[in-house]
């Protein structure tokens, strides 16, 4: 079976994620991230600082929400090579990247319109403001889950030549353990679980980045040894 | 071709240990079910006091005390966590459809209805839920906004149920492999109605068709909810009768003349 169209979607990756990479350097509100202790009015005089900057990263931001998709779309059609009984691990990945794409736009949106009518209400540009950082950072059930599910495909394959190396998915079980803390950051304005502490966002963060980096490598590794096995129609 | 281990010699009756269990995939989704719903039920219902729904019509003091309550924050956290499940117990429905006679096209319409559902049904109105209670001194008429944009989009979205339950019903009542029973995909039509029946929810503020009225909601999740119950009644059986040789792992066919497939595909 021809894997060069799998090839191709994976090497689309890199560039996504120099481009997510620039995005987050060069976007104000995570540079440094946001206080969730500000007041309506300091959010309101923030957006208002700093339109270009917000803007151009939430247009960015747009273009590029779904520029993973072709990773995770290879990473389903290799969830669906293992041989388990069923494609249901197929299909709940595939569900569940679906949501989480879609949150991360939700954020994107968020920031975009309260920079793009500073003069707004401060309740409303600070409402936004909440709103968007809960959709990026809070929603980390359908990673968790995703990631579960590419596990449990590893360690239910029957095949004697695994398409992944079992770490693979003891890394991706421990994904699910570093991503978990976010959940709580809607609880706390303040300290390692808010938003912008050192749990809820720079461990996720770089759990996250880590993650697409070893998956890639796992992912390039497992397309390139499937010579001419057949994959189960999802 | 990578060669499948042999399967064991079968034994009728001989139960094996649930960890050899050839169908531990689908048995693990499945179980996720029950233990998803419970937990939703918990934190909608005694947690949060979010179900049944508060009116429409309440008092702008009740409104904001709502809002403002912390067991409302911790609802958040609790199905932000477990929200990935709802996935899970969509992929359920679609490895069932999977095995019917009808064209793939059917069990697309459900992934695209259950992605769009999760989103626009489940996340977003949690988050509006929670964000009155996680900032208190937001204003009472962003409050109210914020409460109204929760229990409408909770209750009242209907499109991405409508397509699951139609394509789901219509597959059932198509298909030539009998996997789930015809009587099912008509009452699976039926909950298409309930969808119907929730659209007046962005209409009336009281009466039985507010989003907490006797017809829309109270009857609506008294059809609902058994249907989802004998949904999976129904699934549970299908998994344990599916026969080992059509599994996806089937041990490969020990005598050389091979099993007929009586299973019909389509493109």
């Amino acid at each position: 079976m021809n894997t060069r169209g799998q090839r191709i979607l994976l090497w689309t990756a890199p560039p996504a994620v120099a481009l997510f990479v620039l995005a987050y350097l060069v976007f104000p509100v995570f540079s440094p991230p946001l206080s969730p202790t500000l007041t309506p009015d300091q959010v309101a005089a923030f957006f208002r600082g700093n339109v270009t900057g917000i803007l151009g990263v939430a247009i960015l931001g747009n273009l590029i929400a779904c520029s993973l998709v072709p990773l995770f779309a290879v990473t389903a059609v290799q969830i669906s090579r293992a041989a388990t009984s069923s494609t249901v691990l197929t299909y709940a990945y595939i569900i569940c990247v679906g949501v989480g794409t879609t949150a991360f736009i939700l954020a994107d949106y968020c920031w975009g319109m309260a920079a793009f009518r500073p003069d707004r209400d401060p309740q409303l540009i600070s409402l936004l403001n909440d709103m968007a950082w809960f959709f990026f950072i809070a929603p980390v059930g359908t990673i968790m889950v995703q990631n579960l599910c590419f596990a449990l495909s590893v360690y239910l394959d029957e095949r004697p030549e695994p398409i992944f190396p079992r770490w693979v998915a003891h890394f991706n079980v421990a994904t699910i353990a570093l991503l978990a803390p976010s959940a709580f950051s809607i609880l706390y304005k303040s300290g390692p679980l808010a938003w912008n502490g050192p749990l809820s966002f720079t461990l996720r963060l770089t759990t996250f980045a880590v993650y697409i980096a070893v998956m890639f490598w796992a992912l390039l590794r497992a397309v390139n040894h499937q010579g001419d096995d057949r994959v189960v129609l999802a | 071709m990578a060669e499948l281990p042999k399967a064991p010699a079968p034994s009728a009756g001989q139960a094996t240990s649930w960890r050899r269990n050839r169908k531990l995939d689908q048995w693990i989704a499945f179980w996720s079910v029950p233990f998803f719903f419970n937990l939703f039920g918990l934190v909608f219902v005694p947690l949060s006091w979010m179900m049944p729904p508060r009116s429409p019509s309440s008092s702008t003091p009740h409104i904001v005390g709502f809002m403002h309550s912390h067991n409302l924050l911790i609802a958040c956290v609790i199905l932000t966590l477990a929200y990935g499940l709802a996935p899970v117990s969509n992929a359920c429905y679609l490895m069932q459809v999977k095995r019917m006679s009808v064209s793939p096209a059917f069990r697309y319409s459900m992934m695209i209805g259950a992605i769009t559902g999760a989103i626009v049904g489940m996340l977003f109105p949690m988050f509006c839920f929670g964000l009155g209670a996680f900032r208190p001194g937001y204003s009472p008429s962003v409050l109210t906004m914020l409460y109204d944009f929760g229990y409408l989009a909770f209750i009242g979205s209907l499109g991405c149920f409508c397509v699951m339950w139609m394509a789901f019903g219509l597959a059932i009542i198509l298909d030539e492999n009998n996997i789930l029973p015809k009587w099912l995909g008509y009452y699976t039509i039926w909950q298409y109605v309930t969808e119907l029946m929730a659209a007046p929810v962005w209409i009336a503020k009281s009466g039985p068709f507010a989003w907490n009225g006797l017809m829309t909601f109270w009857f609506a999740m008294m059809l609902y909810v058994s249907w989802q119950f004998i949904v999976y009644l129904c699934i549970y059986k299908a998994i344990k009768n599916q026969p080992e040789a059509e599994l996806d792992n089937a041990p490969p066919e020990p005598h050389p003349g091979a099993l007929e497939i009586t299973s019909k595909t389509s493109a």
